[in-house]
């Protein structure tokens, strides 16, 4: 776990899909290069609206987001790749009828094609099922290669900080299992990475840091260490005794 | 028999066929149906028209016929302007009502907006133009023989306009950026975003790409029968029928839809009576939602 200075800050964020009727209720966090923050929360809790309106896809009403200091509250979605930050949806987050080349090259769009090649070896290294069979279409690959693959286009413009709305959703654990250990090799490189999860021993699995979301508001935050003693989240997420086990294998 | 109408229905077909690529992307692109098309492939011949004189007027040699064909450099000029022109008219159109429209409206306010907007501009070019016909050249053209068939240069030249067109657009959608961006955000408007692409740059381009399309197929149809006000309204149902023919989205997919809509329109005229050309969409469009809703390069959802 890091030290550095957060360079993700979000504070006092009121968000929601309808003017006035906010699901995120004033949410802050922040996040540090280097470090997995893992944000829990019971179906409702706003968790996937916090990290849409970070990345822009859902209107934020007040509150900030800043990026290494930059502002990006009102910084429309198709510009936060570019500021930095990169977001990764739940669901419907690979173009299935473009191939796994196009579908990385269309977030490099601003790169030049020299530094597009050197992004995609460096890409395919780091995802070699990717790299085998690279002008297939996303739509023939698995559940588990799609993820990988939009994590891969995520990470192609070096982004900052990785924004992942429930990454495990459907998957089977070994897969969850390969995807997270990636996860924590991207982390390793240094960028800072927001992992939204319902399976929450993968998430306390790799998470520095969690903060646990209720009815859209910060109800508990801390380092994995400090909140797995907690008796609330025991009881909210481990089932009491299991907390031993956690932390070992996604 | 005469294997006549196959060289007839081919031509008319890269005709409809252009025009239903501009559909089709419009229609994958911006998700309604744009009525107003026929619109600009009317408004896109009568630019071209008016461009071709003035051009012809300004270099008095350029409107010489060009070897053997009916038209001189001036209509071939003209037509890339007229291209450009009614790519600007689409995006304008857009600019002016749809965009409105997305934002806050269904896509069926939106498709009733483009029958308004059809009529306004067809009464507009009817008012400026007036209803009797008008045309590029009184140059009479010769048919030539090629095996059982005849066809005019004009013919052939158009037919190669066709393919050269597609091909560009085919090369445009699939080795370009913004052919990539278009294609994403006919897939996934939200995803195509958060990836980076400017989705409203996107609209524009397509807006744009489809005005000029429709502006090639105005030209081709003005240049082998007559230039009328209504000539792109009344072949706004072979140019749906084509693209949900091809399947809707698909560039290849349209200009065969196209072929086989002219095809089967011509193989009427000759075997059945010219009477029943104009129903011949309705039964390819009827035949093909019953059978492939989805057309022939379409995907089922």
């Amino acid at each position: 776990m890091t030290h550095a200075p957060a360079i993700l800050r979000v504070e006092d964020l009121q968000a929601g899909y309808e003017p006035g009727a906010p699901i995120v209720r004033g949410v802050s966090i922040e996040a540090r290069p280097g470090e997995i923050v893992a944000i829990l929360g019971p179906n409702g809790a706003g968790k996937s609206t916090l990290v849409k309106a970070i990345a822009g896809t859902v209107p934020i009403e007040s509150g900030a987001v800043t990026l290494e200091g930059r502002n990006l509250t009102a910084t429309a979605a198709h510009r936060m790749a570019e500021g930095g930050l990169a977001f990764v949806p739940q669901t419907d987050n690979v173009f299935t009828t473009l191939s796994i080349t196009d579908n990385l090259t269309l977030a490099a769009h601003g790169l030049s094609a020299a530094q597009r090649r050197a992004r995609l070896a460096a890409i395919f290294a780091l995802f070699p099922d990717l790299g085998r069979q690279p002008s297939l279409a996303a739509g023939r690959l698995s559940g588990g290669q799609r993820q990988m693959l939009a994590v891969a286009r995520a990470l192609i413009v070096l982004p900052k900080a990785l924004l992942l709305d429930e990454p495990s959703a459907g998957l089977s654990p070994k897969v969850v299992a390969e995807l997270f250990a990636k996860l924590v090799e991207i982390r390793d490189s240094g960028v800072c990475i927001v992992l939204v999860e319902q399976n929450v021993r993968a998430a306390l699995a790799v998470a520095d840091r969690l903060y646990v979301l209720v009815e859209g508001r910060n109800r508990l935050e801390g380092s994995k260490c400090d909140l797995l003693g907690d008796p609330e989240i025991a009881s909210l997420y481990l089932g009491g005794g299991r907390r031993a086990s956690v932390g070992a294998t996604p | 028999m005469s294997l006549q109408f196959l060289a007839d229905g081919l031509v008319a077909g890269a005709t409809i066929g252009l025009g239903a690529v501009g559909v089709t992307l419009t229609y994958s692109i911006l998700r309604f149906a744009n009525f107003a098309y026929g619109e600009f492939i009317s408004w896109g011949c009568y630019l071209t028209l008016l461009l071709a004189g003035a051009i012809g007027a300004w270099a008095g040699a350029s409107a010489s016929p060009l070897g053997a064909l009916s038209i001189g450099p001036n209509v071939l000029a003209a037509g890339l302007l007229g291209m450009a022109l009614t790519g600007f008219l689409a995006i304008g159109l857009d600019a002016l009502l749809f965009r409105r429209l997305r934002r806050h409206f269904s896509s069926i306010t939106t498709v009733i907006a483009s029958f308004g907007a059809s009529m306004a501009l067809r009464a507009a070019l009817e008012a400026l133009f007036s209803s009797r016909p008008v045309y590029f050249s009184q140059e009479l053209q010769i048919a030539i023989r090629v095996g059982p068939f005849r066809i005019t240069p004009d013919q052939v030249a158009l037919l190669g306009l066709a393919v050269l067109l597609a091909g560009a657009l085919q090369l445009l959608l699939t080795r370009t950026d913004a052919g990539r961006s278009m294609r994403a955000v006919s897939e996934n408007p939200t995803l195509a975003r958060i990836v980076g692409i400017d989705v409203a740059g996107v609209i524009r381009l397509t807006w744009f790409v489809g005005g000029a399309l429709a502006c090639a197929s105005g030209v081709m149809l003005g240049l082998v029968v007559q230039i009328r006000p209504t000539m792109g309204s009344e072949l706004l149902l072979p140019l749906f029928a084509a693209a949900i023919l091809g399947g809707i989205g698909s560039v290849p997919g349209a200009l065969l839809g196209g072929v086989i809509v002219g095809l089967a329109e011509a193989a009427t005229v000759q075997l059945v009576g010219a009477e029943w050309r104009a129903g011949v969409a309705f039964v390819v469009l009827i035949v093909v939602l019953l059978l492939r809703p989805a057309g022939l390069f379409g995907q089922t959802a």
